[in-house]
């Protein structure tokens, strides 16, 4: 009875506190595990089990940095042991060559592993992801053998009696000591993993591993992200080779192999790939488990090469998986009236057209009002192989109206779009908008230039919630630096708290607010083409261009799209359409223009095209075409 | 894990002397024999990849399966006191047939699960696939370098000018260029090359046309780890000693000659491998054999960034 109720007693308490925890920041709960463990195994006394923990931390700020490069961005690096040595061979020589305190060398070793990250980064970013698996382990290799053939960083026999680090007057020279500075660096690498999984990188991490097209089309720099994700990599590298560099006493090449790339990235695989706690997990398995079973020590690797295999076929999430962000969406904000959606985002967005159209002016540049050309297309040509899929086509849209696209199948309207949004470049001719030339820009560039798009076969962020997709939309507004992200700074939180509450509105806006929590791949076709809507208005764009958004809805939700884009209209941004349904276009269109393979054979206004003798001849065939079929019918 | 120790005493040999164009040739002579060793390799990769767009890591270690085959056979079995030609056909046949089994077996247990998951899971599986057959290697034979049977072939040769050739050079080129030869016109001349092809090109339009997916995929795999191990069988034969780690640094070399020669591109594979073949000789002869191995991943990074499909032009169409 007593026995019950003291049980009882402990998983109330138990509870309790993981209650508790759970509502403390994430950094005080780092703080407060990291120092419960820490100060156990201190208590405890038995210098093995601190070694071991110092190990175990090693490994871990070896795993967060891997974790933001393959875990966040994407993408594998199979020789990371490259930046830990790095790191430590950064150290160990100031320290011994120039005598420099341990924590002073810290900066430039985590400085010198970032300009290695960019290095290796910068020219290797658009190769398909399995080549940039084997570039890096080619860096890591090259590395490790420059290294060894390096007389001044001692050869193949490396560095020795590497200084003790000096706190202050105290010097570090237990382990006990060493658990201490690795679990406080620890910490340090596990608060800012945590921020940046948490900023606007994160998501722009996520949204570029799940559709890295997508992601750039609508406004994620994406290369810009990957090379960010290897800089930090290798910052988060650096700092544990300093660490280890100083805790060994001697560093030589042969620290630093393929191998112990490979069992970085079993620490991230065992744990969960993009798993904090996992990485935690991963760094102990990897640590500890050939210290307690010590007969099979021999056969760690073995046992390692089965695990890694088996956890990819039986259980790819890893021992402590990720979980997924934020279940409810909008926590923390206040409720706003829902009334005044519309208004606000009206006077919100009129405010940023004025504050734009001002700025253009200083500038110097001519703004186009209300009814002259925003979008000049002229003579573009695209071409693939012998087919010209757009055959110098010239046209202007007008500030403010509804302009369509139409035309049979294979005309050259995606196309079109996608020289513009700059996906592809046009062979020939020139696109001009806000009398800007953006041909050859990057599509995240031409986002942030005003212009926002849709895709004919739909490109959510399938992994992440409806309103996260529409927080990606709004990615080039945001003004916070990279370091702010890092430190989770008051101006960064502001910043989040306004991206929430935008897309918040932008999801009342195409009437998805209440759904607003669900996975992207639980909606509706029809409501699927809502969000990709609301994510291309998040980024205040002076002109949408939507690839045929009524494809697969029904009637009424065809008639609830026409009052979306008037209403989008009314916000002042003028939108292209491209569409088959001829009486949405005809509705809802102020001009409309024809291509039929790829030439411009009609521009006007609705009624005009329906009478155009051509457009009819490219829609329904020729007479003398249709007179021969009813007689070879006959 | 390095293939270099013997490599030096064969370039050491060569520079006897010789100075000049005669130093030249003959390291473009041992450049050429061991290229086509990688050439071989490079081919299971191309292959490989060229069908499920996999990358199998585990290829090189494919060869060292090969070798250890090999050698288990002429010096446990006492294969050596056949007479020289059937000893040498056994020792070929049965580790190709061999290895083959075992990369049937990891594509069914381990990569067939994962084909329709993502690149960074199989990507994942295929480095463990490496280390696993690494490990249970030296499980199996242990860590030490083993010796292949030193007398076995004669190690005579002629002079050409002053280039020295051996008999083994030319004994094995040749058979590497009659098992090139043979996959060549296998895959352009056979109804089941015309369905590899395709496949390469479209798995699921080659579907519809009733092709065996599987089937072909499973023969990729099979011809892949045939030519792995013939190559394996070649390198214990010409520097005589091996050991379990031998496959790594062989499998990224033959892997860049298979980039360079524009991945899923037969006749540049064989380009590529005799290509880094000959880089490996020519840096270990005139710089230091202790940059070989920067220079051969320097030459990687840079064709991948500058021309990622490779010198000869890429056979795989992007798929989206």
């Amino acid at each position: 009875m007593i026995d019950r109720l003291a049980n009882h007693r402990v998983a109330r308490t138990y509870v309790a506190t993981r209650d508790q925890l759970a509502r403390l920041p994430f950094w005080v709960r780092v703080i407060v595990i990291l120092g419960a463990v820490g100060g156990s195994v201190l208590a405890n006394g038995d210098d093995y089990v601190t070694a071991v923990g110092v190990s175990v931390a090693t490994y871990a700020m070896l795993g967060l940095g891997l974790n933001i490069v393959v875990g966040y961005a994407g993408l594998l690096d199979l020789g990371y042991a490259a930046f830990f040595a790095i790191g430590a061979y950064t150290s160990a020589l100031l320290m011994t060559q120039a005598h420099w305190n341990f924590f002073a060398t810290l900066p430039l070793a985590v400085l010198f592993t970032g300009t290695a990250g960019a290095i290796l980064g910068y020219p290797t970013l658009r190769l398909r992801s399995d080549y940039l698996a084997i570039v890096t382990l080619g860096f890591g290799e090259m590395t490790r053998i420059t290294f060894n053939n390096w007389d001044y960083a001692g050869g193949p026999n490396g560095i020795l009696q590497i200084p003790w680090p000096n706190f202050f007057g105290y010097e570090l020279n237990t382990q006990g000591d060493f658990f201490i500075v690795g679990l406080a660096l620890l910490a340090v690498a596990m608060i800012f993993a945590q921020n940046l999984d948490h900023s606007r990188l994160g998501r722009g991490w996520v949204a570029i591993r799940e559709d890295e097209f997508a992601a750039e089309s609508v406004g994620v720099p994406s290369l810009r992200l990957k090379l960010f994700a290897y800089v930090m990599g290798g910052m988060w590298g650096g700092l544990a080779g300093a660490f280890f560099a100083t805790r060994i006493g001697a560093i030589d090449p042969t620290s630093f192999t393929f191998q112990l790339s490979v069992l970085v990235l079993i620490v991230i695989v065992l744990g969960g790939i993009g798993s904090l706690p996992g990485v935690i997990v991963g760094a102990l398995v990897v640590v500890a488990m050939p210290e307690v079973l010590r007969e099979f020590a021999d056969r760690r690797l073995l046992i390692f090469a089965v695990l890694l295999i088996g956890m990819m076929l039986v259980r790819p999430q890893g021992l402590w998986p990720r979980i997924r962000r934020k279940p409810k969406p909008f926590y923390g904000l206040e409720e706003e009236e829902s009334e005044d959606v519309a208004d606000k985002i009206l006077r919100e967005h009129q405010v940023q057209m004025e504050e734009r159209d001002r700025r253009h002016a200083a500038a110097g540049r001519q703004v186009p009002q209300r009814g002259e050309a925003l979008l000049e297309v002229e003579g573009v040509v695209q071409q693939f192989g012998g087919l010209r899929a757009v055959d110098n086509v010239t046209f202007e849209v007008y500030r403010g109206e509804i302009f369509s696209i139409i035309g049979p199948n294979g005309g050259g309207k995606t196309t079109l779009f996608n020289c513009i949004t700059g996906v592809q470049k046009p062979k020939r001719g020139k696109i001009r908008f806000d009398g800007r030339s953006v041909v050859g820009l990057r599509p995240h560039v031409i986002v942030s230039r005003g212009i926002g798009r849709t895709f004919q076969g739909i490109r959510l962020f399938k992994q992440m919630a409806v309103f996260e997709n529409v927080m990606v939309g709004l990615y080039p507004r945001h003004r916070t630096m990279t370091w702010q992200a890092m430190l989770h700074t008051p101006g960064e939180r502001n910043d989040e708290v306004r991206t929430l509450q935008e897309s918040r509105r932008w999801l009342g806006f195409v009437g998805l607010e209440s759904v607003a929590g669900r996975l992207a791949t639980e909606l509706s076709y029809a409501d699927q083409r809502r969000v990709e809507i609301a994510r291309a208005l998040a980024a205040h764009p002076h002109l949408v261009l939507f690839d045929e958004p009524a494809a697969g809805m029904n009637p009424t939700e065809k008639l609830e799209l026409v009052g979306i884009i008037r209403k989008i209209r009314d916000l002042g941004i003028t939108v292209v359409l491209i569409d088959h349904d001829m009486s949405l276009v005809m509705r809802v269109s102020d001009r409309i223009a024809v291509l039929d393979h790829g030439v411009l054979i009609a521009i006007g206004k609705p009624a005009e095209i329906q009478q155009n003798p051509l457009v009819i001849e490219a829609y329904l065939g020729r007479e003398e075409d249709l007179v021969e079929e009813q007689a070879e019918g006959a | 894990m390095s293939l270099g120790w013997s490599h030096k005493h064969r370039i050491a040999e060569a520079k006897g002397g010789k100075k000049g164009m005669g130093e030249f040739l003959q390291y473009t002579v041992i450049g050429l024999t061991v290229g086509s060793f990688y050439a071989l390799v490079a081919l299971g990769y191309t292959i490989v990849y060229g069908i499920i767009r996999l990358i199998n890591f585990a290829q090189g270690d494919l060869s060292m399966v090969g070798a250890f085959l090999g050698w288990t056979l002429l010096v446990s079995f006492g294969l050596d006191r056949l007479p020289l030609y059937l000893a040498l056909i056994i020792a070929f046949v049965v580790p190709m047939l061999g290895t083959a089994v075992v990369n049937l077996g990891i594509l069914q247990f381990a990569y067939k699960p994962l084909l329709k998951r993502s690149l960074l899971a199989i990507l994942i599986t295929a480095l463990g696939m490496s280390l696993l057959l690494q490990n249970t290697a030296e499980l199996i034979w242990g860590p030490r370098i083993e010796a292949y049977p030193p007398n076995l072939l004669p190690s005579t040769g002629f002079f050409m000018g002053p280039v020295h050739v051996t008999y083994v050079q030319i004994a094995l080129a040749f058979v590497s260029l009659l098992l090139m030869g043979a996959m060549v016109l296998f895959i352009q001349g056979t109804t089941v090359g015309t369905a590899m092809r395709a496949l390469a090109v479209d798995h699921d339009a080659a579907r519809l046309m009733g092709i065996n997916v599987d089937g072909v995929i499973r023969l990729a795999f099979v011809l892949g780890a045939m030519l792995a191990a013939a190559s394996g069988v070649m390198l214990g034969l010409y520097y005589v000693q091996i050991q379990f780690t031998l496959g790594f640094l062989l499998g990224l070399r033959a892997f860049t000659a298979a980039v360079i020669g524009g991945i899923g591109n037969i006749p540049g594979a064989m380009a590529g491998g005799m290509l880094i073949g000959l880089l490996e000789s020519y840096t270990t002869g005139y710089l230091s054999g202790k940059w070989k191995d920067v220079i051969v991943f320097g030459v990687l990074i840079t064709v991948l960034i500058v021309k990622p499909t490779g010198l000869f032009g890429e056979r795989v169409a992007e798929r989206m």
